[in-house]
Formats: structure tokens, sequence, C-alpha cells
């Protein structure tokens, strides 16, 4: 039942003399604000959403780093020390796994009564959503600058290089690393918002979600070229979101067109990656956004039965 | 006369079919502490939902303050304070973070929240506590800081769904001194309730709602008036159904009793009357002369059970337990939604 009007009407101030309504975005402050504070009173859980793609980062270069070194130079035709290729899929794994809490954060929010809360108050029905996201965006944006200096540390203590030989295209690289993961993470976000919405479980919502993010690593660009990987695992990572993200952030950190599944070559050097990767990615944030927002629109007019 | 809440010919019908409430219509003046009584599954959350805007009604027109809740609900929603069946904080924030969160979704103005929060924190009792997150609160508490979240911004019209159900008696009395605190200042209160006591404490007038329908709308005492005074009830010893009919010919005989209601039970007898507090203990002398041996007197006041029996000639039975309803699908559809 879709008893409730869109974000724009929720907006309108009504015509009477006694409103008490907040601006749009004044509405996406106090959200945001609210999320935030959830998030340091929980200190836990970003650091938890942190432990898995360290454990990787640590395991996987001590695992595989020495051996990898003659198939990464053969995929890539350059030396590359297998830290500065393993970090973007760290950086998306971190991606993926923070965006998969974000529909538990909702379930949560249903569970204790303050979705409903929150939608007989005069606020904004597209501000509470984007106050929420920017609430993460702003935690994933510390979660990858944690993750870039680790990484940075690792590679210091394995070859002692300058910065120069971690990311290639320096600071402004470094800027659209973090820029990359937000506009990979959306559509995740997206996704585990429409799993809680469907689960309405928060416990399996987390499963669910979290359950996905391993198989997509692995069948994917992310610890090994694809050039390397079988002919199926191939054709599957073609189609994973996950090689686009990976592919981007390492183009970045490599400066040099690593994205080889759709062999793009219309324009110069990491632009080759860069292009066709964010725009798969941002076509997926469109579309899962788009789904996301439907569900939720209709969860603001049936949760309350 | 200004009407707080207005409701005309309210249908609700879910997308499932079930049709939740039916021809409600409402009139409550400003002012006035009106209530919703009714068992599980009659209709009053839904009633309830419909009114605050968060449900949109298949048919029919409302509207709360002057604001009509299908074309203006943003005005309806910043005019009223709504509190839920089930109990709405943040349990990560502290109670005060929970109150300045509260004020701040309605608008209330800076200057203004230091000293609200404060006065809110201590109308509720909570002050010594404003520090701590409702994570270690009980019940109790947690639902008092959801009052004190509701009334932020000093609304006209507050809604209450079920203030009290699933808390312990003290916890209920303290909650029903803030209602009436905030009604004689001039808020106008719509509560839903499952206890006749709590309607008579809190409201001025009440309707009593079956199956989604309005089956009677009068002041607390009307209505216990309705099912004609106080209850007796009478354990016999050795009850067989001869015993039982003579106490009750016996009691009929008596004049007192000769306008209540008399009935056998599965223990004795059950008597309902204007007279059955001050009269009791002459029938009782009466069946001991007539040779009864009673085990067990009871008197009480009329429950909401006694009010839907005399209004509907039914047992307020739950919906799930009444067995008359077939069961199955519409929890299903529950389970679903």
């Amino acid at each position: 039942m879709n008893s409730i009007d869109n974000g724009t009407a929720g907006g309108v101030a009504p015509v009477s003399e006694k409103t008490t309504g907040n601006g749009f975005l004044r509405d996406v402050w106090i959200i945001l604000k609210r999320w935030l504070l959830k998030s340091i009173r929980n200190p836990f859980r970003m650091l938890l959403s942190l432990l898995f793609p360290i454990i990787f980062l640590v395991l996987f270069t001590a695992v595989f780093g020495q051996i990898t070194g003659s198939a990464l130079s053969q995929a890539l035709g350059m030396n590359v020390n297998y830290i500065t290729y393993l970090i973007p899929a760290i950086i998306i794994q971190t991606a993926l796994v923070s965006a998969a809490s974000s529909g538990v954060g909702l379930v949560d929010d249903m569970e204790n009564g303050m979705f409903e809360t929150m939608l007989v108050a005069p606020v904004n029905r597209t501000a509470m959503f984007l106050g929420k996201a920017l609430s993460e965006i702003m935690l994933l944006i510390v979660q990858i600058v944690i993750i870039l200096v680790l990484g940075y540390v690792l590679l210091w203590v394995d070859t002692g290089g300058p910065p120069s030989t971690y990311i290639e295209t320096g600071l402004a690289g470094a800027l659209g690393i973090i820029a990359i993961g937000i506009v990979f993470a959306i559509w995740f976000t997206a996704f585990s918002n429409i799993v809680a919405l469907v689960i309405r479980d928060a416990e399996s919502t987390s499963l669910t979600v979290q359950l996905l993010v391993f198989p997509l690593l692995f069948v994917s660009s992310a610890f090994v070229p694809v050039s390397s990987l079988s002919k199926w695992v191939q054709v599957v990572a073609t189609g994973n979101p996950i090689t686009y993200g990976v592919d981007a952030v390492r183009a970045v950190m490599l400066g040099q067109d690593v994205l080889t599944v759709p062999n793009v070559m219309e324009f110069s050097g990491i632009w080759n990656t860069l292009i066709p990767a964010l725009a798969v990615l941002v076509v997926l944030d469109i579309v899962f956004g788009g789904i996301a927002v439907y569900y939720l629109n209709n969860a603001a007019g049936s949760e309350v039965q | 006369m200004t009407d707080a809440i207005v409701a005309n010919g309210v249908e609700l019908t879910y997308a499932d079919g079930t049709e939740a409430v039916r021809d409600i219509n409402l009139h409550v003046p400003v002012g006035e502490s009106f209530g919703f009584l009714g068992p599980n599954g009659a209709g009053k959350t839904t009633t309830i939902k419909t009114l605050v805007s968060l449900l949109r009604p298949t048919r029919g027109q409302i509207t709360v303050n002057g604001y009509d809740i299908k074309t203006d609900p943003q005005a309806v929603r910043e005019s009223i304070g709504y509190m839920a069946q089930e109990t709405s904080v943040d349990p990560d924030l502290t109670a005060r973070e929970n109150i300045k969160f509260a004020c701040e979704t309605y608008g209330v103005p800076k200057a203004e929240r230091t000293e609200r929060i404060h006065d809110l924190l201590d109308l509720v009792d909570l002050a010594d506590v404003a520090n701590k997150a409702p994570k270690e609160f009980s019940g109790g508490m947690k639902k008092r800081l959801n009052v004190a979240t509701v009334l932020v911004h000093e609304p006209p019209i507050v809604f209450l769904d079920e203030p009290t159900t699933g808390l312990d008696p003290r916890a209920r009395i303290r909650l029903w001194k803030y209602f009436q605190e905030i009604n004689e200042q001039g808020t106008t209160i719509f509560l839903t309730t499952q206890y006749l006591e709590e309607a008579d404490q809190l409201c001025d007038r009440l309707s009593v709602i079956q199956e989604g329908e309005i089956v009677a709308t009068d002041s607390p005492d009307d209505l216990k008036s309705k099912v004609g005074g106080d209850v007796l009830e009478i354990a016999l010893e050795d009850p067989t159904e001869d015993r039982r009919t003579r106490a009750q010919r016996i009691t009929r005989e008596s004049e007192l009793f000769a306008e209540g209601t008399i009935e056998t039970t599965d223990e004795g007898i059950s008597v309902v009357s204007e007279h059955a507090r001050r009269a009791g203990t002459d029938l009782l002398v009466a069946l001991r002369d007539e040779g009864f041996t009673m085990t067990g007197f009871d008197v009480r006041s009329p429950t909401l059970d006694d009010v839907f029996l005399a209004l509907t000639g039914e047992p307020a039975g739950n919906k799930e337990t009444t067995g008359e309803e077939p069961m199955e699908p519409p929890t299903e559809a529950e389970v679903v939604q």
C-alpha cells in the first residue's frame, strides 16, 4: 500500500503559520548526525568491517606475495609488487563489507521503531535516506584511508620504496581512489537495503549479503589478473561489477590501463579503464538505487501493517 | 465548536482484501481525552495509524487540527505527537540525545531546546539517567522516554497506541499521571487501549470497537452503566446444575436484584447489578439460610469483557482465540505483510 507521498511532496512547507518543518538540507544534516553518533557509539562495528579486508591483505601478501611476481609482470607488462596489486581489491572489499551493513542499520531502525517515528515526523523522506547514506560514505572514506595507509606501510616494510612506487598517480590519484570507492559502494549499499526490505530481519540480511561478498570477490580481477584465470571464470569475471571497481582503482594506482575484459582503446592511458568501468558502475548505481527507492517508498507505506 | 479530530465514513481495506476498519465516524473536540477500546485485532492500531497519516484510508475523510490527512499530511505531522504501540527510542543514543534528536526533527528552535529537554526529562522522571542509553533501561523507563520524545514540539494533539500495554501496574499509573497532566494543560488526547480501567482513568469519552466497527461511543460511566452495575460472583459447594438454578431463582426473588442480570456459571452464579456491592452480603445470608455453602465470593467493577458482553452479546475474546473467525488466512497474511 503506497499511502505515503514521495519525498518531494514531503518537503513542501504546508500552508500554515505554525510551520516547524526544517529545510531539506537541515533534515539531511540532523539525520546524518544521528547515524554518525550511532557509529561513534559503536566503534567496534566499523573496526569489525575492516577486520576481514585487513586479514585478507596481510595473509594474501604473506602467502602469494613471492610467487605472483611472474604472473603479474606477464599480465601487466611491468614489474608490480603484489601489495600494490592487491590494495585495490582490498579497498573494494572494504566498500562491499561496509555497504553490506547499510541494510542491517535500516532493519534495526524498523525493529526499534525509529523508522516509523521518522515517517510520522515532518522530515523529508528523501533526506531520511540521503542522510543515512552520507554517514555511511563518511565512514567508508575513513576506512579507505586506513587501508591505503596500511598498504603503504606493508610496501615500505617489503621494499622501502617511496610513495610514488605505491600510488603512481600521486595525491590526486589517492583522492580518485576514494571517489571510485564511493561510486562502487552505492550499488551494493542499495542492494543490501533491497535485501533488508525483502527479508526484514537484521541477522539474515547480514548473513545473506556477507555470503555474497566472497564468491563475488574471487570470481573477479581482485586477486589475480583475469587473463590467468580459467575460461569460465573469465566469462563470469567480465559480468562481475567487482572487476570494474577493482580495475578502476588499480588503473589509478598503477597509472596504466588494466581493464582487459572489454578492451576499450578510444581514450588514452588510464582513461581506457576509468571511463568504461565508471560507466558500468554508474549504471548499476542508478538501477539498484532506483529499485531500492521503490522498495523504500513501499516500505514507508506498508511497514506499519 | 472546533473539533481536533474529525473522521467521516472512514474505511481501510488492506491490499490482501482484509477490511481492517469500516465506517468509522469520529468527532473529538479540542481538549478532550478520547479513547478507542477494543480487543486485539479489532482495528484500533489501523485506525490510529490512519489518523496520524501513516496509512491512507480506502474511503472517507479525516481532518486533524483542521488539516486534511490526504492533501496536507505534512501539516498534520507537524501538529501531532504519535506514540506507537511498540516503544520507539534509539537504543544507541542517550535519553537526552533521543529527546534532542526529536526536537531537531520537529524544528524546535535552538533557544528553547535546552529548557524543553530539561522540562521533559523532569516530567518523565528521567533527569537522573539523562546521559544513559535506553539499552540499560527497563520497559517502563523506555516508554517514559518515548513519551518525552513525542511531546517535544508541544503538539495540540497526542495519539497514543496502547500506551501501557505490557507495563507493570506501577509504571502504568505513572504514565497515566503524565497523560492527565498534559490533558489538563489543554492537549487533546486520542488513545487506544484494551483495558477498561485505563479508559476509565484517562478518557472523557470512548468508542468501543469490535471487528473494525464502532459499536458504542459514550463516557466511561455511561458505558459501564450499560453493563448494569458491578459484578458479583458466587461459587457454591457442589455446584450441580440443579443447585445453581435454585440459587439463581433465590437471587432473582430478592427484591434488590430484581433489575439485575443473574446467570449461572461453572462454579455457581454471577450477578450484575448496581446494588452488587451494597446488597452482596444480604444475598449471601439469604443463600446460606436456604442451605447453600459458599466457597467463593467476589465483587468487582465491570471489565472490558462485561462491557463487550453487554454491548455485543458476545465475549471480547481476541480474534485469534475466539475460534469463530477462520484463523489461518488472516494470520498468514499478517506474516507476509
